[in-house]
C-alpha cells in the first residue's frame, strides 16, 4: 500500500515487520526518528521486541552481538560518530558471523563536526566484513531491510549487513513508499533459525582467540562467505521481485546505459539527481548513462566490468574520500576495469552535505570527456 | 579440601578416600601441599 | 581426565601454576551449574581458557571485546527474555575490564537493571598484557606502568571502590569474596545468581606471577590480605552492608613483605612513612566495615 511517509518512518515500519526480537539503539542525528518510531511501536504493543536503551553506540552493537549469539534476530541503527564508535564491535560481529542488520543514515564524520550527509562513515568501514547496501530512494531503503535480513541469515552467508541511506536527504524526506503488509513480510522472511547459538543444552564457545596457525583460515572463510553472498543477494532480490513486483536481483543497475558513451557511477540518493541530469543531457543529444551500485560489499567487480564494456568514459562520483588517495568507489571501479583501456576518472563531491545539483553532474560529464578528473569537485576557493 | 582449591581441578578422590592429582594436568604449583591440614601431600621435583 | 571430569571448568587450561583466577573459574562454575551462559571479557581468564580449537568451558560461553561483556550480557538477557528461556546470564571480567575500560557498559547494564550477575576476578592489574596498573591496583603497588623507582613509590592512587559504585546503581546484591575462602565464594555467587536484578561479586584472586610470590602461597596471600584489612569480605543488600568477615587484624607488613610488588617498601630500607599510609587504608577499611574482632583474653586487636 502506497504511503507518503518520512524515510525514517518507512524504515522503522520495515524493521517492525521484520520482527526483530531485540533492538538496541542509541540516538544520533539523523537516525533518531527511526529509533523513536520503534520505541513508540514497542510502547504501544505494536512491536513485540525487547528494546534496550543502551548508554552508547558501542554498547548498542555489543548488545546486538550478545542477543544475536543467543539466537535472536536483532536490529540497530546509527551513523557517523556512532558508527565510528562501533568500529571494534563491527569486526567482532562479522568475525563471529552474526547476522545483525543495521541501518546507517549516512552522515559526515568529524572533525570538523557535521550532521549533514556524505558516505564516509560506512565507506570507512568497507573492510569490516559486513554486507553493504546503498538505497537510491526511500522505497529501496525500505525494501532493502527485508532483503538484508534474508541474505544475512542465509546459512550460506551468515554475515551482518549495513543498509545505508543518505542522512536527511532520504531519512527526513517524505516520499511515496509502497509498504508491504505484515503477511507479505512473514511470507518472504521466515523467523530466524540459527544453526549455532549460546544454549546450555548444547554448549559452545564463541569468540575464542586464534593463534597464527588458525587465524588466516577464519578470515578466508569469512571472505568466501562474502563471495557467496552475491548469489544469495540475487536469489533473495529475485524472489522479492516475483512476490512484490520490485526486482532487486542485480547488485548494479544501469539507467540509459546500453548505448552510453559516458557512464556515471555512483551510490545512494545521488543516483536520483544523476538520472534527472542524464534525461536532460540525452534530450540535448549527449549519450550518457548511469551505473548505480546498490551493493557495495561484496563489491560487484564482474558486474561492473560487464556493464561498462562498451563505454568510452567513466566518471565516478564519490561522497567520500580516502585522504591522501582518492574516493573509494573510484579506486574499486578502476580495479574492476583493470586491463581495459577505458579511462576512469573520480570526483569527490557532496562532502559534509554540500549540495550536488543537476548542473554539477553536467559539468562533471564535460570534465570527464575532456580527460580532467581525479579531483575534489565544487571547492569554494573563497573559503580556502 | 585440596580437591576444592586446586586451580587446575585435577585432583581426584579414590575409593579409599585418598586424593590424587592427575599428573597430566598438574602444574606443580604446590597449593595443595601448602594448604593440606594433615600435610598429606609432598611436592617432588620431576626428574628429567 | 577431561572426558571423565564432571567439572564444568575443565583442566588443561593454560593458566600459570597456582593461578588465583583459575581457581576462581572453577568455583564460579561450581556455583552456577550448567544452565548458565557466560559473557567473558578479554583477559587472563579468557586467554588461558580458550585457545582455539580448545576450550575449558563446558557451558555456553562468548567472548567479544575487552570492554563490552556487560553490554553483550545485556543483549543475551534481552534475547533469553524474549525467547522465554531460563539460563542464568553471568558476565565475567578481570579488574582491568571491570574497573576501567568496561565501566561504561557496566554502569549502563546495572542502571538498566538487567537480570544478570557480574563477577570480577580481581588480580589488581592488567595481568594478561604484562602487569600494568588498573583502577584496582592498590596504593604503592609496583606495576610496569606504575613502577617503583627513584622518583616513584609505585601506584599513587588508592583502589577504586567499585562495589560501592555498583551498590549506588541500585544493585540488589553486591559482595566481595576471596579465593582464600572457596566455599564462601561459591555461596556468594549462588546468592547473586538467584537474586533477581543486576548483582556483583568481586573475587580477590592473588596473582603469583604479577604480585611476585610462589604459586603455592596463593591462598595464604589471600588470607593475609583479609587478615590485614586491605581486603574486606562483605555482602551488601540493597545498598546496606549485611555481613562482614571479621578478623583479628595483623599489621599490613605481614602481607606486604610477602610480595615482590611491594619490595621497594622494605628494600634497600624499610619505608615506614609509606607503610603507615597503607596501614591507614587498612584502618579505614576496618572502621568502615567493622571488621575488627576483639578477643576476650587480649586487650585488643594487634595494630602498630
Amino acid at each position: 500500500m502506497i504511503e507518503i511517509t518520512e524515510g525514517s518512518h518507512a524504515v522503522a515500519k520495515a524493521v517492525k515487520m521484520s520482527r526483530p526480537q531485540v533492538i538496541a539503539a542509541y540516538p544520533i542525528t539523523p537516525q533518531t526518528h527511526i529509533v523513536e518510531t520503534l520505541a513508540d511501536m514497542v510502547a504501544d504493543c505494536e512491536l513485540d521486541a525487547e528494546y534496550i536503551t543502551v548508554e552508547s553506540e558501542f554498547s548498542a552493537l555489543s548488545a546486538c552481538l550478545g542477543a544475536s549469539a543467543a539466537g535472536s534476530r536483532t536490529y540497530s541503527a546509527t551513523t557517523s560518530q556512532g558508527l565510528a564508535l562501533m568500529f571494534e564491535v563491527c569486526f567482532n560481529v562479522s568475525g563471529m558471523r552474526l547476522p545483525v542488520v543495521m541501518t546507517i543514515a549516512n552522515r559526515a564524520l568529524g572533525a570538523p563536526l557535521s550532521i549533514w550527509n556524505d558516505q564516509q562513515d560506512s565507506i570507512a568501514l568497507r573492510d569490516c566484513g559486513w554486507l553493504q547496501f546503498y538505497a537510491e530512494d526511500n522505497q529501496e531503503a525500505t525494501d532493502l531491510h527485508y532483503i538484508a535480513y534474508k541474505v544475512a541469515e542465509n546459512p550460506e552467508v551468515l554475515l551482518p549487513a549495513f543498509v545505508c541511506f543518505d542522512g536527511f536527504i532520504l531519512s527526513h524526506t517524505y516520499e511515496p513508499v509502497d509498504m508491504l503488509s505484515q503477511e507479505d513480510v512473514d511470507l518472504y522472511l521466515p523467523p530466524y533459525k540459527p544453526a549455532q547459538r549460546l544454549d546450555a543444552a548444547d554448549p559452545i564457545s564463541f569468540g575464542m582467540y586464534a593463534t597464527p596457525e588458525y587465524y588466516m583460515e577464519f578470515r578466508y572463510e569469512h571472505d568466501l562467505a562474502m563471495k557467496r553472498a552475491k548469489n544469495a543477494i540475487s536469489k533473495a532480490g529475485k524472489e522479492f521481485g516475483e512476490m512484490f513486483g520490485r526486482d532487486y536481483s542485480a547488485l548494479v543497475e544501469g539507467y540509459r546505459l546500453e548505448d552510453a558513451d559516458t557512464a556515471i557511477i555512483t551510490m545512494g540518493s545521488l543516483c536520483g539527481t544523476v538520472k534527472d541530469a542524464i534525461d536532460e543531457m540525452r534530450t540535448a543529444g549527449k549519450k550518457v548513462g548511469l551505473l548505480k551500485i546498490r551493493c557495495f560489499r561484496p563489491f560487484p567487480s564482474e558486474e561492473i566490468r560487464k556493464a561498462l564494456s562498451h563505454v568510452e568514459n567513466v566518471a565516478v562520483l564519490d561522497k567520500n574520500v580516502s585522504i591522501g588517495a582518492k574516493g573509494a568507489v573510484a579506486i574499486e571501479v578502476r580495479d574492476a576495469l583493470y586491463g581495459k583501456t577505458i579511462p576512469v576518472l573520480g570526483y569527490v563531491l557532496g562532502l559534509g552535505g554540500r549540495d550536488v545539483r543537476i548542473s554539477d553532474i553536467k559539468n562533471i560529464v564535460s570534465l570527464a570527456e575532456s580527460g580532467k578528473g581525479d579531483q575534489f569537485y565544487g571547492i569554494r576557493p573563497e573559503v580556502l | 579440601m585440596c580437591k576444592t582449591i586446586c586451580p587446575e581441578g585435577c585432583i581426584e578422590e579414590s575409593e579409599d578416600e585418598f586424593f590424587i592429582p592427575d599428573e597430566t594436568y598438574c602444574k606443580g604449583c604446590g597449593i595443595c601441599a601448602e594448604e593440606c591440614p594433615s600435610d598429606a601431600i609432598l611436592m617432588e621435583q620431576e626428574e628429567k | 581426565m577431561a572426558e571423565t571430569s564432571c567439572e564444568l571448568f575443565d583442566c588443561g587450561h593454560r593458566a600459570c601454576g597456582g593461578c588465583g583466577a583459575a581457581l576462581a573459574s572453577r568455583l564460579i562454575l561450581k556455583a552456577t551449574g550448567k544452565n548458565t551462559i557466560i559473557a567473558a571479557a578479554t583477559g587472563c581468564m579468557e586467554v588461558f581458557s580458550t585457545p582455539y580449537p580448545e576450550t575449558a568451558w563446558k557451558v555456553p560461553w562468548i567472548h567479544s571485546l575487552f570492554e563490552n561483556n556487560s553490554a553483550v550480557a545485556s543483549g543475551i538477557c534481552a534475547s533469553l527474555k524474549k525467547q522465554g528461556r531460563t539460563e542464568k546470564v553471568v558476565a565475567i571480567g578481570g579488574d582491568g575490564s571491570t574497573f576501567d575500560i568496561g565501566m561504561l557498559c557496566l554502569s549502563g547494564a546495572f542502571e538498566r537493571g538487567h537480570d544478570f550477575t557480574y563477577i570480577c576476578y580481581d588480580n589488581e592489574a592488567y595481568m594478561n598484557t604484562g602487569i600494568q596498573r588498573s583502577g584496582a591496583t592498590p596504593f604503592d603497588a609496583s606495576t610496569t606502568t606504575s613502577p617503583a623507582g627513584k622518583c616513584s613509590k609505585g601506584n599513587a592512587r588508592p583502589k577504586k571502590d567499585l562495589p560501592q559504585i555498583l551498590a549506588a546503581h541500585g544493585a540488589p546484591y553486591v559482595a566481595t569474596a576471596s579465593i582464600a575462602y572457596p566455599s564462601d565464594v561459591v555461596k556468594k555467587i549462588e546468592k547473586a545468581i538467584n537474586t533477581p536484578g543486576p548483582c556483583y561479586v568481586q573475587i580477590h584472586a592473588p596473582c603469583c606471577t604479577g604480585w611476585g610470590f610462589e604459586g603455592e602461597k596463593t591462598l595464604a596471600i589471600g588470607k593475609l590480605a583479609i587478615e590485614t584489612g586491605l581486603w574486606v569480605n562483605f555482602e551488601m543488600e540493597n545498598g546496606v552492608v549485611t555481613r562482614v568477615k571479621k578478623v583479628v587484624r595483623k599489621p599490613v607488613e605481614t602481607y606486604l613483605k610477602e610480595q615482590k610488588r611491594f619490595r621497594h617498601l622494605f628494600k634497600p630500607k624499610v619505608n615506614a612513612e609509606e607503610i603507615a599510609k597503607i596501614q591507614a587504608i587498612a584502618d579505614k577499611n576496618a572502621e568502615k566495615y567493622g571488621t575488627d574482632l576483639k578477643l576476650k583474653s587480649k586487650p585488643g586487636p594487634v595494630v602498630p
